[in-house]
C-alpha cells in the first residue's frame, strides 16, 4: 500500500484529520485565552485540553453526523483539504506528503525521547545506589509537614543529592521524593509549601479528566497540536497546584521563594521529564520563562476563580473549533 | 458597568479576528496546492471546458436519458492530475436531487465518493455489456430508495455509473455511452 492509498483509507483519514483538528484547535484555544483574557488556570487548562480530547473523536463525530463530508463535492467547498496536497510534487519530482511527514515524524521522535523514554527510565530506578531514595524518617520536618497538610499524606522519600529537587509520583502508590540539597536550602514554611504543592498534583492526578487527557495525548503522539495544547495544560496544572499549595498554607510568599530557589538550581521540576536530568538550552529557557510566570502570579495576584462568564466563552471557542474543523478535511 | 460592557465587546471582537485569521491561513493552504500543481480536482462548467482546460479527450457521456434527469450535468468535477478523472452528477429536473453520478478515471484507486451513496448492496452480478466484463451491484440507498451501480473498464479508464434507479434503467444508460 503506497501512502496516498493509506491517507485515503479510514485510518489515515482519521490520522490526517486528527492532525489537522488539533492544529486548529490548539492555535484558536491558546488565542482565545488571550482574547478572552481568561485568567483562572482551571478554566485556561480546559482551553487548551479541547486540542486533546477533540481530535481523537472529531472524525467519526462528523461522519456519523453528515456521511457525505468526505465527497468531492462537500471537499471542494471545504476551509482545506489535505487531500489536496497529497497530490502535489515540489519541482515534478518531490512529493510534498514527504515534507509534510516530517512534522508527524519529529512530533513522535520527541514524544519518544522527551517524555515515553524518560518514564521507562524513571520507573526502572537510578544507576547509582546512593540516589536511591530512602523513606523520611518519622517524625522528620518533611513528614511532619506532610501529616499537617492531609490527613492521609503521601508516603515521603529522601534522596541523597545535593541538587535542590522535589517531584511526585502520582501512580497507585503515590510519593513525594525530595533531595537532600532541597532539604537543605529550604525555611520550613518553604518546605511546607514545597509539600503542599506536591500533594496537590497527588490529589488531582486521580480526577478522571486528567487521566483520560493523558491517554488521549499518548493516542495522538504524533500531534504537534496536540503536543503543545498538553503541555500548556500542564503549565496551568502547575499553576492551580500553586493556588492550592498557597490556599492551604497561606503563604504564596514561601511558594514564590521555593520557585526561586529552583530557578537557580541546575536541575528543575518538570512535568514529562525524568527528574535529575539536566536540560537541553532551549527547554531550560522555555522552563525558566513559566517558572518565572509562577512566581510573577504568586506575588503579584491572588488566586484568579472562575467567573461566571469563563463557560460561556469556553463554549463559544469551542462550538467555534468544533464548526471550523468540520470543514478541514 | 459601560466600561465592562465596552471590555467584552473588545474580548468578542478580538476573538474573532483570530478565527477570520485561521480561516484566512486554512483558505490561503487550501489555495496554494492548486497553484503549485496546476489541474487537481476542481468544478468546470461543461464537458466542452474539462476538454480544454485539462486536455481530457475521451469523455464518455450517455446518448441515452431517462427523461426525468436534466441536461447538462449539475456538476462536472475533474482533474488531470495526479491521474485523469472526471465525475459528473445528473440532477432530477423536477427538484435537483442527485440521481446519477458517471466517474470514469485512470486509476481504480479513485473514489468519488459520489452524493449517491449505498446502505446496502442486495446483489452483485457479473454480465457483459458490449462485449467488456461489467460488475453491477443493486440494493438500497442512505434514503431507502433502489440505487444501482456499475463499473467497468474501458481501456486504460475504469467507468463507475452509480444510480437511484433500479438497475435495468442504468444498463440502458451504459450501454448508450459505448457506441
Amino acid at each position: 500500500m503506497d501512502l496516498t492509498n493509506f491517507f485515503n483509507s479510514y485510518p489515515g483519514v482519521h490520522l490526517v484529520q486528527a492532525f489537522m483538528h488539533s492544529m486548529t484547535a490548539m492555535i484558536v484555544a491558546d488565542r482565545a485565552v488571550r482574547a478572552w483574557n481568561i485568567s483562572s488556570p482551571v478554566v485556561r487548562q480546559k482551553f487548551h485540553l479541547i486540542a486533546v480530547f477533540g481530535p481523537v473523536f472529531s472524525y467519526p463525530l462528523y461522519q456519523w453526523f453528515d456521511p457525505g463530508r468526505g465527497s468531492i463535492q462537500f471537499r471542494l467547498d471545504a476551509l482545506f483539504d489535505s487531500g489536496r496536497w497529497l497530490d502535489v510534487e515540489l519541482w515534478g519530482v518531490l512529493p510534498a506528503v514527504w515534507l509534510i511527514l516530517v512534522v508527524p515524524l519529529a512530533t513522535t521522535a520527541m514524544f519518544l525521547i522527551q517524555e515515553l523514554v524518560p518514564i521507562l527510565r524513571h520507573r526502572s530506578g537510578p544507576e547509582d545506589p546512593d540516589l536511591r531514595p530512602v523513606p523520611a524518617i518519622e517524625g522528620s520536618p518533611v513528614v511532619l509537614a506532610a501529616a499537617a497538610l492531609a490527613p492521609r499524606p503521601p508516603d515521603i522519600f529522601v534522596i541523597r543529592d545535593d541538587d535542590p529537587e522535589i517531584h511526585s509520583v502520582t501512580s497507585r502508590s503515590p510519593g513525594i521524593y525530595v533531595t537532600t540539597g532541597l532539604l537543605r536550602s529550604l525555611e520550613p514554611a518553604e518546605l511546607k509549601v514545597a509539600i503542599a504543592h506536591e500533594i496537590a498534583h497527588i490529589r488531582r492526578s486521580r480526577m478522571p479528566l486528567l487521566v483520560v487527557a493523558y491517554v488521549m495525548r499518548v493516542l495522538l503522539f504524533f500531534s504537534p497540536g496536540t503536543l503543545v495544547a498538553f503541555r500548556k495544560a500542564a503549565d496551568e496544572e502547575e499553576k492551580i497546584c500553586d493556588d492550592w499549595a498557597a490556599r492551604m498554607t497561606g503563604r504564596p510568599d514561601a511558594l514564590a521563594a521555593v520557585l526561586e530557589k529552583l530557578r537557580h538550581s541546575a536541575v528543575y521540576e518538570i512535568e514529562d521529564q525524568d527528574p535529575g536530568q539536566p536540560l537541553s538550552e532551549m527547554e531550560r529557557m522555555s522552563y525558566d520563562l513559566m517558572v518565572r510566570d509562577r512566581i510573577r502570579r504568586l506575588a503579584e495576584e491572588r488566586p484568579a476563580p472562575a467567573v461566571a462568564g469563563d463557560w460561556l466563552k469556553f463554549a463559544v471557542t469551542a462550538v467555534s473549533i468544533l464548526v471550523m474543523n468540520y470543514y478541514i478535511v | 458597568m459601560v466600561r465592562d460592557v465596552k471590555k467584552q465587546a473588545l474580548h468578542a471582537l478580538s476573538f474573532l479576528v483570530t478565527l477570520a485569521v485561521v480561516v484566512g491561513v486554512l483558505k490561503f493552504m487550501n489555495w496554494a496546492p492548486g497553484a503549485l500543481e496546476p489541474g487537481l480536482m476542481s468544478r468546470y462548467q461543461g464537458v466542452d471546458d474539462v476538454q480544454a482546460t485539462l486536455g481530457i479527450r475521451k469523455i464518455y457521456v450517455p446518448a441515452y436519458f431517462p427523461e426525468t434527469l436534466g441536461w447538462p450535468p449539475a456538476a462536472i468535477l475533474a482533474q488531470s492530475k495526479p491521474y485523469p478523472a472526471v465525475v459528473m452528477e445528473f440532477a432530477r429536473a423536477s427538484d435537483g436531487e442527485t440521481m446519477l453520478v458517471i466517474a470514469q478515471a485512470a486509476s481504480r484507486s479513485f473514489d468519488p465518493e459520489a452524493a449517491i451513496r449505498f446502505s446496502t448492496v442486495s446483489e452483485t452480478v457479473a454480465l457483459d455489456l458490449r462485449g467488456r466484463r461489467a460488475q453491477l451491484e443493486a440494493g438500497l440507498c442512505e434514503d431507502r430508495t433502489a440505487c444501482s451501480r456499475l463499473e467497468w473498464e474501458e481501456g486504460d479508464l475504469h467507468l463507475t455509473l452509480t444510480m437511484k434507479a433500479p438497475s435495468v434503467e442504468l444498463i440502458r444508460i451504459a450501454e448508450s455511452m459505448l457506441h
